[in-house]
């Protein structure tokens, strides 16, 4: 059951109606052509009432049953998924939806912050966003969600502009700044205001309260909690819809151990149960364990773009080698190509060679060799590699020796 | 505001009077969840209640035929208010936008609502019915009070005295016509301090401003303002020279009108 279509324009016909007649009849008084109250004061009565109630009987009578007519009898197609049942059910969303950021410039100024950066995050992956400070990757997100408008492309949820969605949060849930909160409102409330802007239920309100573990502290004023408790407020926020896409920008600061454990297990089971998931972060170490896919921006640009396994092998490796005639074998590689660095404690770090062959050329030349060892670049490493160049912020070492010698 | 909305994926687009009920319940759900709203209003009433009755005491006790003519009983039952109640009101209103872009919240609100005109009529329509209840239940109460004070000294007037009752009304229209332009002036600066500064320069400063000015201009120009405006409403006798109370009530409308579409102007065309 929904109103009849021109409602809106009715409401818009009465308002203006109440501000005519309380025109006319300030006029009318003025003119004296009025002398005596019953009259008018029946007429301003009934005209300032009568409007006010129909509003409010049509705004918050009427249309109640019809929004909540489809969360008691979901449609086939529809599976409930506003109503939503315990948290982490193992449904598979409605569809699986993937965010596009195609060619997004986005400048502010003079700076460029985002440099014609083109992704696809997937569903069904825990896509990290790495990239360091200042690389642009809040901005980008904020274009996602339809915040900050791009200078120049677009960034398309399920194939929609974010701004072009109805209820948004059914499509997507997101967290930029858990601090982002007026502090004077309870959990309770914070949460039920955001509900209703996309027509949840109350029940719904206290599931997410239970999952993300506030229940106790529902009554309390988020003023009064820690960074920690807000971050589960947000994500507790993100997740009031069950939406099929999840957008985190840094969720895991302020977090104690067991908070971090549990975002990196609801974020694995959200991308497991089908959902599109983006988590960004300054830090390799907090994404290494959760995403299995890896989207490293910096100064604004694509980095990287690969599955967190194949991340590693393809950066930075190298071979180390002991041996008691370290010059000559130095000596020796370096003629076949290889570039060899020695390390501070005798040994050299050879790339350009794998271990068989410098194995094989040593004895070739009856050289000794003490150790022999193909090493992988962490992924902190491999990403400080990768970003080394296009961090934008970045501690002047030299200058900081400076002050401290003078 | 003309891209075309797209319901998510498997529901039905819910109608817009849904959607609009939705926003609505956003908004009231925000103005009525925090505690420090309840203690500014209560404030505000017990000090309006208070100056107005300090005023209809100074006037009762007056000499029968002051100089400058008699105190119009009816206009100085709103002293207080005019001052008391309006300005707290103002700055709750003006805070409903500016502490969400203080503490980002706006953001939260944005995504939530990603059409922000409707935000924006939400928190205006959400904030005006809240302004016109406690005024209306204000004005009545110092209308009351000051006319109980005054007919102690047999000057009291009736509320069935012609033009009583459209005063009192009027009384209340101004507090919410004060309100909008406050959460329109909020929209715009996004900053408390300021927004405040731009909706007391609308609300009371142009007038004084207008004051100084050489006659004739003080009345051609003074009487676009809303306190002027205001006065011609509330009192039994409007001034020839100001505008008709009919006009003035369009003065009344136009300043949050104005208001308003300076803020969906600005905050439909900003990031957020």
């Amino acid at each position: 059951m929904s109103l009849p279509p021109g409602s809106a324009v009715a409401i818009c016909v009465l308002a203006v109606a109440v501000v005519f007649a309380a025109w006319c009849l300030v006029d009318l008084a003025r003119a004296g052509q009025v002398r005596h109250l019953p009259k008018w004061a029946w007429a301003v009565v009934i005209c300032v009432s009568v409007p006010w109630g129909g509003l409010a009987y049509l705004i918050f009578g009427k249309a109640r049953p019809a929004a909540r007519m489809p969360r008691q009898a979901p449609a086939a197609g529809e599976a409930g998924v506003a109503a939503g049942g315990p948290l982490p059910a193992g449904r598979v969303p409605v569809s699986p939806l993937v965010i596009e950021v195609d060619e997004l410039t986005k400048r502010f100024g003079p700076v460029t912050a985002v440099d014609a950066l083109s992704f696809t995050v997937r569903p069904g992956h825990v896509t990290g966003f790495l990239g360091p400070n200042g690389a642009g990757k809040t901005t980008t997100m904020r274009v996602i969600l339809g915040l900050d408008a791009p200078t120049s492309g677009r960034a398309l949820v399920g194939g929609r502009r974010y701004q072009e969605i109805i209820r948004p949060l059914h499509v997507a849930g997101s967290l930029l700044d858990a601090t982002a909160v007026h502090g004077g409102r309870t959990a309770w409330f914070h949460l039920l205001s955001i509900a209703q802007s996309n027509g949840i239920g109350r029940r719904r309100v206290m599931q997410v309260l239970e999952a993300a573990g506030l229940a106790a502290v529902a009554g309390r004023r988020v003023g009064e909690f820690s960074l920690g408790m807000k971050q589960r407020l947000g994500i507790a926020a993100a997740l009031l819809a069950d939406p099929a896409v999840l957008i985190f920008d840094e969720p895991v600061n302020g977090l104690d151990a067991a908070g971090v454990r549990w975002i990196r297990q609801l974020l694995k089971s959200m991308a497991a149960e089908g959902r599109t998931v983006m988590v960004s972060s300054h830090l390799m170490s907090e994404i290494a364990l959760t995403a299995d896919h890896l989207i490293i921006i910096g100064r604004g640009r694509l980095l990287a773009d690969t599955p967190t396994d194949r991340f590693v092998s393809g950066t930075h490796q190298d071979v180390l080698v002991r041996s008691p005639r370290a010059g000559e074998l130095a000596g020796l590689l370096t003629a076949r190509g290889a570039a060899v660095r020695p390390e501070g404690d005798g040994g050299l770090a050879v790339t350009g060679l794998d271990a068989p062959a410098i194995g094989d050329l040593a004895a070739g030349h009856g050289i000794a060799v003490h150790e022999l060892v193909p090493r992988h670049a962490s992924l902190e490493q491999a990403y400080l590699d990768l970003t080394g160049a296009s961090t934008a912020y970045r501690a002047g070492t030299s200058a900081l020796e400076g002050t401290a010698s003078s | 505001m003309t891209a075309p909305q797209i319901a998510a994926a498997g529901r039905a687009v819910p109608s817009r009077l849904v959607r609009a009920r939705d926003v609505l319940a956003f908004e009231w759900t925000k103005l009525r969840s925090v505690r420090s709203n309840y203690w500014t209003l209560l404030i505000a009433a017990v000090v309006t209640l208070g100056v107005t009755a300090i005023v209809a005491q100074s006037i009762a006790s007056a000499p029968a035929r002051p100089p400058g003519g008699p105190m119009n009983p009816l206009s100085s039952s709103f002293l207080g208010y005019g001052e008391y109640t309006v300005l707290p009101v103002t700055v709750l209103s003006v805070l409903t936008f500016t502490s969400e872009y203080a503490s980002g919240l706006i953001r939260t609100t944005f995504t939530a609502v990603p059409r922000r005109g409707a935000v924006l009529a939400a928190k205006a329509a959400v904030t005006g019915a809240a302004a016109l209840t406690a005024g209306e239940l204000l004005a009545f109460a110092c209308f009351f009070l000051t006319q109980a004070i005054l007919s102690a000294h047999h000057r009291g007037l009736a509320l069935s005295h012609p033009g009583a009752l459209r005063a009192v009304l009027a009384v209340g229209l101004v507090l919410t016509a004060c309100a909008v332009v406050g959460v329109g002036a909020g929209a715009v600066t996004r900053h408390t301090a300021g927004a405040i500064a731009a909706a007391v320069t609308v609300i009371y400063l142009l007038a004084v401003l207008c004051l100084v000015l050489p006659y004739p201009w003080n009345v051609r120009l003074g009487r676009f303002t809303l306190p002027f405006a205001a006065y011609q409403l509330v009192t039994l006798h409007p001034q020839p020279g100001l505008l008709s109370p009919g006009l003035s009530m369009l003065v009344l409308i136009s300043w949050p009108a104005a208001a308003l579409l300076a803020a969906i102007l600005v905050i439909t065309r900003r990031d957020a």
